[in-house]
């Protein structure tokens, strides 16, 4: 049971409520609002990191959903089980992901292979071996490898903060995809 | 040695080149202007982190430098542990706080242990219990705590990205809080 009580939008700043709104309006927005000096800053860069178009939608969701297991976090297991799903993540490969080993011998190409074991070994011992490392940066480039690290960043962090708060996961709500912009580098 | 080259600054999109000349040039900001599409959302927040009066600049050096420590993240200790200091922790409560000298011992308020407290066993349980949550809302109540709460989850997400590319720290730039 959620520890703190919900804002409601209505008595969000604009930007903070339209922000809310076009992200569902979830329990996690309406729990994090009641740091209102700096909530409107954290879903700016939430929305920056969604709307991206650098990542595969699909492989971004591998990364989200191995971080939500390692980070023992219900809530973004509940949310981007469905996420991955409409995303183009298959149920095997999402019990796959959220188990401890059997991703290794998942359905998954080599590069989602090798951004899992990065995923996996820097959430595990917060370092990263070079030979894993370079893999993901030869396949990725530089861009998109910074990219699987802010999407590790992003909910890394935001798992401590539902877990800390107990957020209750949605009853149906769920997080939409928001249309991706063309990039500022494409 | 980093192992990503860091992004020139003479390029960069506005908000990115007015954020690195308002808080300093330093490689991390190098670093995730790579990634201009997040890099500059991510800005926003450290911003809006570091303009709130709802803590003391010494309260949020106790949490960074503590979530620092725990997550291993050298690039954060080797900025912060300056800062620290010019917010007024002494030599041996920055020791306590990285884990080589007595907490106990350090002449830290009650405000600082509570935040220590629960800085320690969320990056260590990634949770809390529910008397150590009862113990942080009673000292800081429900916005103060989920700020602290953001700042906390910025500086440990932070961290695994400094770790993974081994980010070299900064020469002499420093972070201007």
């Amino acid at each position: 049971m959620t520890r703190i009580a919900y804002r409601d939008p209505e008595e969000m700043t604009d930007e903070a409520r339209e922000l809310t709104i076009a992200r569902g309006n979830l329990n996690v927005y309406r729990t994090l609002a009641n740091a209102e000096k700096v909530f409107t800053g954290w879903m700016q860069a939430g929305q920056a990191l969604l709307a991206s178009p650098v990542l595969p939608l699909r492989l971004r969701e591998l990364v989200v959903l191995r971080t939500a297991y390692l980070m023992d976090c219900p809530y973004e297991l509940g949310q981007h089980r469905d996420v991955a799903r409409t995303a183009g993540v298959g149920t095997d490969e999402i019990n796959a992901i959220t188990s401890e080993s059997d991703w290794q011998t998942g359905p998954f190409d080599a590069t989602e292979l090798a951004v899992l074991q990065l995923t996996s070994e820097l959430l595990s011992t917060r370092g990263i071996s070079d030979a894993v490392f370079d893999q993901v940066h030869r396949d990725l480039g530089p861009q998109a490898t910074v990219e699987v690290l802010m999407v590790i960043n992003r909910y890394s962090g935001l798992a401590l903060m539902l877990n800390a708060l107990d957020v209750d996961l949605d009853e149906s709500a769920r997080l939409p995809i928001p249309p991706r912009h063309d990039g500022l580098t494409s | 040695m980093s192992r990503i080259p860091l992004a020139g600054i003479e390029q960069q999109p506005k908000p990115i080149s007015e954020f690195i000349a308002r808080r300093g040039n330093l490689n991390v900001f190098r670093l995730l202007a790579n990634a201009p599409d997040v890099f500059v959302g991510w800005t926003r927040m450290v911003d809006e982190l570091f303009d709130s009066p709802t803590f003391s600049l010494r309260t949020r050096e106790v949490a960074i430098l503590r979530v620092a420590h725990l997550q291993g993240a050298r690039y954060e200790l080797d900025q912060h542990t300056e800062i620290a200091r010019g917010a007024g922790l002494t030599g041996r409560q920055i020791n306590a706080i990285v884990g080589t000298d007595d907490v106990d011992a350090a002449g830290f308020s009650r405000t600082e242990r509570v935040v220590l407290d629960l800085v320690t066993e969320l990056c260590n349980t990634r949770h809390l219990t529910d008397d150590s949550f009862a113990t942080a809302r009673a000292e800081f109540g429900d916005e103060a705590l989920t700020e602290l709460l953001m700042l906390v989850s910025c500086y440990y997400g932070l961290a695994f990205v400094l770790n993974a590319v081994d980010l070299d720290v900064d020469a002499a730039a420093r972070f201007q809080p």
